[in-house]
C-alpha cells in the first residue's frame, strides 16, 4: 500500500515521525556526502511533502549543500531525512520506518561517486549525480507545467 | 600498537570532528543488524581500528549507549556517524565513509547476515556471520565479533 502513512523514528525514540512513501521503492545514494553521513551507502525513500514530525522531537539539521539539509536525532545520532531547503521535499531513511517491509530496491544514484570496493548485486536503475539532478529538474518542470505555476 | 605508516585521518561532514585511526587490517565490513540499519540510515560499513583512536581537542563527539556492550559515536553538530565502540576492549570500529581516504581497504565481512533484509544484497565475496556467530565470537574473545580488522582475522 504505497499511499499508507507509515510511522518511524530514531534508535532512542526522541524523534518520532510519520510519512507517506510516494512509491513502495527505495534507492541507494553513493555520493561522498551520504557515505560520510551514514558510514556507507544511504538507503532512502522519496516521501515528498508528507513528513510530519512529532512535537518535541530532538531534531538536528545540518546544511550539507546549497540546496539541502540533513536532519538527524541529536540524542542518538540516527540519520533521518534529506530535505530540500526551498520546498517541502523529503527523502527518508528506509530503516527509519518501524516497518520497512514491502519496499523494492529500484535505483542507485551518484553511481559515479561509488568506490569500487563494494557493489550491490541487485538489478537497479543507475544514475550518475548529473543524471539524477537532470531527472529531478525535469520532474520539477513537469510538476510546474501541470499545476500551471512555478514552485517556490 | 600503532603502525604510523598505516594511520589514516578522517572526520565528519561539518569538519568539527577530526580523528586519526589505524586500521588493524586493510579491511572493512558491513553490519546488517536492526540497530546499525536504523542508526546509519543505510548500510553501516566500518573498519576495526583497535582502542587507539585520537580525536582533535574539543571535538563535538556525542555518544549514544545503544546496548550493554557498545556505544555509538556521532558528530553532535552535523550528525555524521563516526564509530561503534565496544566497552570491554575499548575497540573502535570507525565508519568507512568518515575516512578522508578509504582506498586500499577491502570488503571482507558481513555480520548479522541473518538480519539483513532480502531486498538488497552485495555482489562482493565476503565472509558472512550470523548474529549468533558474532555474539559467540565476542564472548569468546572480546576483541572479536567486530566488523573487520579483528585479532581473530590477524591470526588467520
Amino acid at each position: 500500500m504505497a499511499d499508507a502513512r507509515r510511522q518511524g523514528g530514531c534508535l532512542c525514540g526522541a524523534v518520532r515521525f510519520s510519512a507517506i512513501p510516494k512509491k513502495p521503492e527505495y534507492g541507494a545514494c553513493h555520493c561522498s556526502i551520504c557515505r560520510k553521513w551514514s558510514g556507507g551507502p544511504w538507503l532512502a525513500v522519496d516521501c515528498g511533502g508528507s513528513v510530519v514530525v512529532e512535537q518535541g522531537a530532538k531534531m538536528g539539521a545540518y546544511s550539507s549543500s546549497e540546496w539541502a539539509e540533513r536532519r538527524f536525532c541529536t540524542s542518538c545520532g540516527t540519520a533521518l531525512f534529506y530535505k530540500l531547503k526551498d520546498q517541502d521535499f523529503f527523502v527518508v531513511s528506509l530503516e527509519a520506518f518501524d516497518d520497512a517491509q514491502g519496499f523494492t530496491f529500484t535505483e542507485e544514484v551518484c553511481i559515479d561517486e561509488k568506490p569500487a570496493s563494494y557493489a550491490f548485486a541487485n538489478h537497479t536503475r543507475k544514475m550518475t549525480g548529473a543524471e539524477m539532478f537532470e531527472a529531478f529538474a525535469e520532474a520539477q518542470e513537469d510538476k510546474a507545467d501541470r499545476s500551471g505555476k512555478s514552485d517556490g | 600498537m600503532a603502525r604510523g605508516a598505516d594511520a589514516r585521518t578522517g572526520g565528519c561532514l561539518c569538519g568539527a570532528v577530526r580523528f586519526t585511526a589505524t586500521p588493524r587490517q586493510p579491511h572493512f565490513g558491513a553490519c546488517h543488524c536492526a540497530m546499525c540499519r536504523r542508526w546509519a540510515g543505510g548500510v553501516w560499513m566500518a573498519v576495526g581500528c583497535g582502542p587507539d583512536v585520537s580525536f582533535n581537542d574539543s571535538a563535538p563527539v556525542a555518544t549514544f549507549s545503544s546496548s550493554k556492550w557498545a556505544e555509538r559515536g556521532f558528530c553532535a553538530k552535523c550528525g555524521t556517524a563516526l564509530f561503534y565502540r565496544l566497552r570491554d576492549s575499548g575497540h573502535y570500529q570507525m565508519a568507512l565513509g568518515a575516512f578522508d581516504d578509504s582506498s586500499g581497504l577491502t570488503f571482507t565481512r558481513q555480520i548479522f547476515i541473518d538480519e539483513k533484509p532480502d531486498s538488497y544484497a552485495f555482489a562482493d565475496d565476503t565472509r558472512n556471520l550470523t548474529g549468533a556467530e558474532v555474539i559467540d565470537g565476542y564472548l569468546a574473545d572480546k576483541s572479536a565479533g567486530a566488523i573487520a580488522g579483528t585479532d581473530e582475522e590477524a591470526r588467520r
